[in-house]
C-alpha cells in the first residue's frame, strides 16, 4: 500500500487541497491586501458575479465558444476523416499535415495568427491585392470579428485531432456492411446516413465530450490573441478569472473559477447521458 | 489510360485535400519566409521571398531572446514532471489493480474524481506562495504532475488489470520480492501504456501556459510558451525577430513529431477516448 503514497501525496497537496480551499475562499472577501485574514461574506461573491455584466458576457462567450467550436470541429473533422480514410498514395501526408497544429503551443499559434489578422497582416494585404481594400480591418481588434476568428483558429488547431478520432471509428466499421449494402443497390448517400453515421455514434460521444470540456476551459488562445478584448468582447470565464486575480480579488476570482468547474461537470454529465443513449450496438 | 469512376473520385479527393492543405501551409510558409526578411520586409506580411536571406535574425534572437534559456527551463520542468507522473502513477496503478479490496477501490475513486474536477488555479497560487515556492521549478513541476496524475493512475491501473495474476505468482515462486516483481516483471509488460502516458503528459506540459503564467510569470525560470509571449511583448514591431523566434521554438517540436508521429497520434487519440 505504501507504493501509492507518493502519488497520493502530490495529488492531494497540489490538486485536491486547492479545490477544498477554493470551496472555502469563494465565500470570503479574500484579497491581496488582506491575504491572511479573509472575512466570510456568504453568497456575496456569487451574487456579485451574476450581477456583473462582464461576468455574464464571459459566461455567454464561453458557451458560444465551446458549442460553436465543437460543432465546427466535429463537421470539419468528419469531412477530413472521410477524405483521408480513402486509399490512395500520399494520404498519410495529409493526415500528418492536418494533425500538426495540435502539438503546437497555443502561444505559437496565437502569434502566428496575429501576424495574419492584424491591421497590416496577411489577410488585409491579400484583400488589397485583389482590390477589396475597404474590407480590410483589424480583425482581432474589432467588435464581432475577434470572437469569430478565435473560433476559426481553434478549429484550425484541433480539427486534425478530431479527424483521427473519427478515422479510428471509421476503421472499426466492418467492410461487409458496405458490401452487402452495395449489392442491395443502396446509394452512397444512403450508405453514409444508414451505416456510417449510426455506427460512428461512439466516436461522436468522444469527440463532442472532449471538445466541449476543452472549449469551456479555453484560456491560452484567447489570452494570446486578444487578451479578452476589444473591450470585453472576447472575455471568457478563465480570462475573467485571471483578470480578477490580476486585480488582487482572490475571493471573487476563486468563485468565478469554481462556477466554471461546476458548469463543466454539469454540461459533461448531461451531454454524456444524451450521447450514450444514442449509441447503437454493432 | 481509361479513367474509371473510382479514379476520378480519387483525383477529386486529392484536389479538395490540396485546397484544404493550403490553409495549413500558408501560415507556416509566412512564418518561415518572414524569419529571413529584414524588419521592413517582415512588417509587410506576405508570401514573397526575402530579397536577401537575413540569418542575423536567428543570431539576434538566440543572443537576446532567452529562447535557449526557455528551452532549458521547459526541459527541466517537463522531464521532472513526466518522471513523477510515470513512476508514481505506475506504482499507484499497480497496487490499485493488484489489491482488489476496499482500500484499493477507494484510492481508485479518489483519483477518478481528479479526472472530472478542474484545477483551481487561484488557490493553487496561494498555496505555492504560502509554501514559499513562488517562481521556482518545483512549484510548476509538482502542480503539473498533480494535474496529470489522475489520468496516469487510472490508465495504468486498468492496463495492469489486464495482465494475468499468474504472472505475479510465477515470479514470486521463482523468488522475486515485490520490488523485483514491479520493476523487473510488470513494468516491462506495461510499456505500451507507459509510452501513451509519456506522450500525453510531455506534450501537455511542454505546451502548458496557464500554470507558469500564474506561478512564475516574469521569472528567469519560465518555460518556452511564456518566453515567446514575453519576447513578443518586447519586439512586437520587429516581426522578423518574432518569426525567427517562432521557427526556433517550432522546429524541434515538428522534427520530433515527424519522427514519433505514430506514437504521438495513437497516444493522444487513445488519451481522449479513455479520458
Amino acid at each position: 500500500m505504501w507504493l501509492g503514497i507518493p502519488a497520493g501525496l502530490v495529488y492531494t497537496i497540489f490538486f485536491i487541497l486547492p479545490i477544498v480551499t477554493a470551496l472555502f475562499y469563494s465565500f470570503t472577501d479574500w484579497n491581496m491586501d488582506r491575504f491572511d485574514s479573509p472575512k466570510f461574506v456568504g453568497m456575496n461573491n456569487i451574487i456579485n458575479l451574476f450581477q456583473d455584466e462582464i461576468f455574464l458576457r464571459s459566461l455567454w462567450n464561453t458557451v458560444l465558444f465551446a458549442f460553436s467550436t465543437t460543432i465546427l470541429k466535429t463537421v470539419v473533422g468528419l469531412v477530413l476523416a472521410l477524405l483521408v480514410v480513402k486509399k490512395f498514395r500520399g494520404n498519410s501526408i495529409f493526415r500528418t499535415l492536418f494533425y500538426l497544429p495540435c502539438i503546437l503551443s497555443c502561444m505559437i499559434v496565437g502569434l502566428l495568427f496575429t501576424g495574419i489578422l492584424k491591421q497590416d497582416g496577411l489577410i488585409n494585404n491579400f484583400l488589397t491585392v485583389i482590390g477589396q481594400a475597404d474590407l480590410a480591418r483589424d480583425w482581432l481588434g474589432s467588435y464581432g470579428t475577434a470572437m469569430f476568428w478565435i473560433i476559426i483558429i481553434e478549429v484550425w488547431m484541433w480539427a486534425g485531432f478530431t479527424m483521427f478520432l473519427f478515422i479510428s471509428g471509421l476503421q472499426a466499421i466492418p467492410r461487409e456492411y458496405y458490401e452487402s449494402a452495395e449489392i442491395d443497390g443502396a446509394s452512397s448517400w444512403k450508405r453514409f446516413t444508414k451505416i456510417t453515421l449510426p455506427l460512428l455514434a461512439p466516436s461522436f460521444t468522444v469527440v463532442v465530450t472532449f471538445n466541449i470540456t476543452g472549449g469551456l476551459k479555453v484560456f491560452d488562445l484567447v489570452y494570446s490573441l486578444t487578451g479578452g478584448g476589444p473591450g470585453f468582447d472576447t472575455q471568457v470565464l478563465s480570462t475573467y478569472t485571471y483578470r480578477a486575480f490580476g486585480m488582487g480579488l482572490l475571493g471573487k476570482s476563486s468563485a468565478s473559477a469554481l462556477i466554471l468547474s461546476i458548469f463543466i461537470v454539469g454540461v459533461t454529465f448531461v451531454l454524456n447521458k444524451f450521447l450514450r443513449s444514442r449509441e447503437v450496438d454493432v | 489510360m481509361k479513367l474509371t469512376r473510382k479514379r476520378i473520385g480519387t483525383i477529386l479527393t486529392v484536389l479538395i485535400l490540396l485546397v484544404i492543405s493550403s490553409v495549413y501551409i500558408v501560415p507556416i510558409l509566412m512564418m518561415v519566409l518572414g524569419s529571413f526578411k529584414t524588419q521592413g520586409e517582415a512588417l509587410h506580411m506576405d508570401l514573397t521571398l526575402p530579397a536577401q536571406l537575413q540569418f542575423e535574425n536567428y543570431q539576434h534572437v538566440i543572443e537576446t531572446g532567452g529562447i535557449l534559456r526557455g528551452y532549458t527551463n521547459s526541459l527541466i520542468i517537463t522531464v521532472s514532471a513526466v518522471a513523477i507522473i510515470i513512476i508514481f502513477g505506475s506504482m499507484t496503478g499497480i497496487i490499485i489493480s493488484r489489491r482488489g479490496d476496499r482500500k484499493g477501490r477507494g484510492l481508485y475513486y479518489y483519483f477518478v474524481f481528479g479526472l472530472t474536477a478542474t484545477m483551481q488555479i487561484v488557490t493553487t497560487y496561494a498555496l505555492i506562495l504560502k509554501l514559499g515556492l513562488y517562481g521556482t521549478y518545483i512549484s510548476v513541476i509538482f502542480v503539473l504532475a498533480a494535474i496529470n496524475l489522475p489520468f496516469a493512475v487510472i490508465t495504468f491501473s486498468s492496463y495492469v488489470k489486464g495482465i494475468p495474476r499468474e504472472i505475479d505468482e510465477a515470479a514470486i515462486m521463482d523468488g522475486c520480492n515485490s520490488f523485483q516483481l514491479i520493476f523487473k516483471v510488470l513494468l516491462p509488460i506495461m510499456k505500451p501504456i507507459t509510452i501513451t502516458n509519456l506522450i500525453i503528459a510531455a506534450i501537455g506540459i511542454w505546451n502548458n501556459f496557464q500554470v507558469p503564467l500564474y506561478l512564475m510569470s516574469s521569472s528567469e525560470r519560465t518555460t518556452i510558451p511564456m518566453m515567446i509571449f514575453n519576447f513578443y511583448g518586447l519586439y512586437s514591431r520587429d516581426w522578423n525577430y518574432v518569426f525567427a523566434a517562432l521557427v526556433i521554438t517550432v522546429l524541434p517540436v515538428v522534427i520530433l513529431y515527424l519522427c514519433l508521429q505514430k506514437h504521438i497520434v495513437e497516444g493522444m487519440t487513445s488519451g481522449a477516448v479513455k479520458g
